[in-house]
């Protein structure tokens, strides 16, 4: 029941006033079970299926929210190994200063972690969940790919299994949503906030795909066109809409019926006047109003599973900068997103949420003379949310001597980032035993003891 | 102070705009898995689709009213043939339609050299770009000419608000050069040899920019134009190359910059000896002597278009292209015909539009354009291409010359089946005459059956249409042209 008590009061447990009182009526009615007249609306039209989940059948797993820096973000410079003089030899201009002291964020330097791992200092939004035991970081992670492309790596790591020709070309989280059925059938099980769909959720049945939720509708005739002769109804072009997509299980088709089941949905609540909790504040860019439409969905209770977000930036080959500059300014909105969207949510929602943040692979160990990074292969990861051992840096440290880097140059991959979201599918999203299926490759290592549960 | 790299650049304007556009939000597009070797989704039924609509679908982007008719009449062959002879080059010719003339005559990007596009403000190169294209492609009377721009266009990707020069206040961005590619590189080359395409994007200032290769100096190389060269111009991931390859390749490219000096062709390819790494280099296991100078770039473009890995990777895009699936028997002969040719593009796609195979390939998903396209063709719409029918375009997600990485716009269903709902937008609104510059005459006969053959080019005894009748028949004539423009039908090619 928590489930369903948090996503309609504000974060101090109180019922929030006229951002949910609309809404309150027909979450009634859903805690009553399946909503069955949604349909006066568009007459007899297959959309009277949808239902929602009866409060608990889905409570067993958190709501993931996947945040894929595209690009290759430099990990040495988002978890930097202070402690490590390599690092300060490797990178003589954008090596970050050593943190003034023990847990004590100053500008411009980084904030200590563990006393040789320091946080960029515009995470700084972040550290108080790290020091909280919210947030976790692993270093030296990533994938098997090491063709060193954005696209082959991105590709291998969101597919989660190497070389897949011939084979079932799905993404992990496609797997995922597929092996682990749901008694919800509404298209916002998973969203990605994109105008293409991810690679991760290529095969799942009902992903949709939006740049916002607040454009997500169908925009009908004016009345003065009727002059032209049309209906003006939107009962007719829905029904119609709904016949002509009815039938068939074509992609095309089948996303038609999403859309459809969507639309209505959304048409029922109104994501744009949604108000975010405990006075949290997300930043103006597009990465804060994704996560301000993840919660939103999320206190809807709309059925939402699975979050998919990018952000790009990340391919710093000139001009990276340090504590301040470019790839500290991608940092900064990172940060300051998942901090209202944590803010937003508060402790207590926070506690069936994960949030992945993750990179196709890191940069090169040595800074080049544009004062930027070229690609490299291991790179860091944050777990953000209540079911994460936080507080701590996991994962083995190579080191940054040239004979323990991968071809001399590149932090090595010592961590498969499959390891830690298995640990995650099974500890979090109850899918423990489906993990073969999940990443069908095998071979994952032993978790590393990140997640709960 | 540096210039920013192309993906920073670009990450950094998209990432504001929305959500993940940013960067590339759409990953493994270059080498899906063959349709007929994994799990494939099901596809749809065709019907009883004549030869004559398929040939239009595929080859032209779309019947406009009295296509069929007028293709049928010729022959398909014959018509195939008449396509394949279409004049490369600018709009001049005799064949070329007045309209079409006039249309482009305004569209100042074409008719300026890239230096004085500089002092352009706001959107307006970028504006008429997409402009151009989306009017050539509607009106062209040489449809397959048009298709094969859009083919290359992706291939050689170009993203035009990479940032190459200037400053923040003033950035001087790839756009400026982009009409130039277009045409130098693009439309000249469209149907003409690849190799002879490859060494023109190799010189073209839109290219160098986007892919950093005028930051690429002896000493300070930038393998970013050699890695792309390789993995997706040429070669293909699986071509064979190593990442020594990939850094002795940048090493040739060296000098290959864009020429930036006061009083000189600013704005135009530069050879620049003093920046050239003229040490020998071995590229894929060929060597190159010292002290070759520029014809170290020539000689390396030439030895990729050369590769068997390039004739299989071409041929395989190619077939993808117009069969909508990768037939190795298909890909096999079209690779041995651009061996034969030394990369003549005319014979691998009159090959491909010849075969039998063409009636019979499974259903492709239009991507946005050719959504866009296409409905504006089947409806005889006269648009002005601009910002009215763009919006919409964009919403759909392929707003042009705007894919920021250099794979191309993505050719995958599943990339695509999230847009529905704007394309759906997009035919209420033409359908109501409500896109601002574009308008459409419904013409006679509104009739179901009418408009199924109007529209569609299709019989409308064809049982496949026998749902799409049933829809639209107790609904007014203009949301039954919406109804069929937003059809599941309509989304296919």
């Amino acid at each position: 029941m928590k489930e369903n008590l948090w996503s309609f009061c504000d974060g101090d447990g109180n019922v929030s006033g006229a951002a949910s009182r609309p809404i309150l009526t027909r979450r009634q009615a859903i805690q009553g079970g399946l909503v069955t007249v949604i349909s006066s609306y568009l007459g007899a039209s297959s959309l009277t299926e949808v239902a929602f989940a009866s409060p608990g059948s889905e409570s067993e797993r958190d709501l993931l929210v996947v945040l894929f820096l595209r690009g290759a973000a430099d990990g040495l410079s988002i978890v930097a190994p202070y402690g490590e003089d390599d690092y300060y030899r490797l990178r003589p201009t954008l090596g970050l200063a050593k943190p003034a002291g023990k847990k004590q964020p100053a500008a411009g330097r980084l904030s200590d972690l563990n006393g040789f791992f320091g946080l960029h200092p515009a995470l700084d939004g972040l550290y108080p969940y790290y020091e909280q035991g919210m947030m976790a970081a692993v270093h030296a992670v990533g994938s098997f790919d090491r063709s060193r492309s954005h696209f082959e790596a991105m590709m291998t790591m969101e597919r989660g299994a190497p070389d897949q020709k011939g084979k079932d070309p799905s993404g992990w989280l496609a797997r995922f949503l597929n092996a682990v059925p749901t008694a919800n059938p509404t298209p916002l099980r998973a969203v990605a906030f994109n105008t293409v769909t991810p690679d991760s959720l290529r095969g799942a049945t009902a992903v949709t795909t939006i740049p916002s939720l607040n454009d997500y509708r169908l925009d009908l005739p004016k009345p003065d066109m009727k002059k032209h002769g049309a209906t003006v109804g939107t009962k007719a072009i829905n029904t119609a809409l709904t016949a002509l997509y009815g039938k068939g299980d074509d992609e095309v088709t089948r996303s038609g019926r999403a859309t459809l089941t969507v639309l209505e949905t959304l048409r029922r609540s109104d994501p744009a006047s949604y108000k975010p909790a405990n006075g949290a504040k997300y930043p103006e860019t597009g990465l804060g109003s994704g996560l301000r439409q993840v919660a939103f969905l999320r206190r809807q209770n709309l059925g939402l599973e699975v979050a998919c977000l990018d952000r790009g930036g990340w391919d710093t080959h000139v001009g990276q900068g340090g504590a301040v500059g470019w790839l500290a300014l991608q940092l900064k909105d990172v940060g300051d997103s998942l901090a209202a969207f944590a803010k937003d949510l508060g402790n207590d929602g926070l506690k069936r949420v994960t949030i992945v943040v993750m990179t196709e692979f890191g940069r090169r160990a040595r800074e080049n003379s544009g004062l930027g990074t070229d690609h490299g292969r291991a790179s860091a990861m944050f777990l953000l949310g209540g079911g994460v051992h936080g507080g701590k840096v996991y994962g083995k440290w190579p080191g940054l001597k040239s004979e323990n880097m991968e071809d001399g140059m590149d932090l090595k991959v010592a961590t498969d980032y499959r390891c830690i979201l298995a640990e995650m599918i099974a500890k979090r999203l109850g899918g423990g035993n489906k993990i073969a299926a999940i990443f069908p490759d095998g071979n994952i290592p032993p978790p590393l003891g990140i997640f709960k549960g | 102070m540096p210039r920013l790299s192309r993906r920073i650049y670009l990450t950094a304007g998209a990432a504001i705009v929305v959500a993940g556009v940013s960067g590339c939000s759409e990953v493994a597009r270059r080498v899906a898995p063959a349709r007929h070797m994994g799990k494939i989704p099901p596809l749809p039924s065709t019907g009883d689709l004549s030869p004559a609509v398929r040939v239009l679908n595929r080859a032209a982007f779309g019947p406009s009213p009295g296509d069929v008719a007028q293709v049928t009449k010729t022959g398909i062959a014959a018509w195939i043939e008449r396509q394949l002879d279409a004049p490369l080059g600018p709009e001049t010719d005799e064949s070329e339609v007045w309209q079409m003339r006039l249309r482009l005559r305004n569209i100042d990007v074409l008719h300026n050299e890239s230096y004085d596009l500089l002092d352009w403000q706001g959107d307006e190169v970028r504006a008429q770009l997409q402009q151009a294209a989306l009017l050539r492609a509607v009106y062209s009377p040489h449809q397959l000419r048009e298709r094969m721009v859009d083919f290359w266009s992706n291939h050689f990707n170009i993203y035009a608000r990479k940032k190459v020069g200037g400053n923040d206040s003033s950035p001087e961005l790839v756009e400026v050069y982009a009409a130039r590619d277009n045409a130098n590189v693009i439309r000249s080359h469209a149907l003409g040899t690849f190799p002879q395409m490859l060494q023109q994007s190799a010189r073209s200032p839109a290219m160098l920019g986007y892919l950093d290769n005028q930051l690429n100096k002896k000493g300070v190389a930038n393998e970013n134009y050699a890695r792309e060269l390789m993995e997706l111009h040429t070669l293909g991931v699986d071509g064979g190359y190593t990442q020594k390859d990939v850094q002795e390749l940048a090493r040739c490219l060296t000098g290959w910059t864009v020429e930036d000096r006061f009083l000189r062709n600013r704005g135009t390819f530069l050879y620049d000896d003093t920046l050239h790494d003229d040490g020998e280099k071995v590229v894929l296991g060929v060597r190159f002597p010292a002290g070759e100078g520029e014809r170290d770039g020539i000689k390396a473009l030439d030895l990729l278009a050369r590769h068997p890995s390039c004739a299989h990777f071409i041929s395989k895009k190619l077939v993808r292209y117009f069969h909508g699936m990768e037939d190795e028997v298909l890909i096999r002969e079209t690779a041995e015909i651009y061996r034969k040719t030394g990369g003549e593009i005319k014979p691998m796609v009159a090959h491909l539009l010849n075969s039998p195979a063409l009636i019979s390939s499974p259903p492709i998903m239009k991507r946005p354009f050719d959504f866009v396209v296409s409905t504006l063709r089947a409806t005889n719409a006269e648009t002005d291409g601009k910002s009215g029918v763009m919006e919409h375009l964009e919403k759909m997600g392929q707003s042009l010359f705007q894919w920021p990485m250099p794979d191309g716009y993505p050719d995958k269903t599943a990339s695509w089946t999230g847009s529905l709902l704007a394309r759906w937008n997009f035919a209420l609104a033409l359908s109501q005459n409500n896109v601002k510059g574009t308008s459409i005459d419904f013409g006679a006969d509104s009739s179901p059956e009418g408009l199924v053959q109007r529209l569609l080019g299709r019989r409308p005894d064809d049982p496949v249409l026998a749902d799409l009748l049933e829809a639209v028949r107790n609904v007014a004539p203009a949301d039954r042209v919406a109804l069929m423009l937003a059809s599941p039908i309509f989304q296919w090619r």
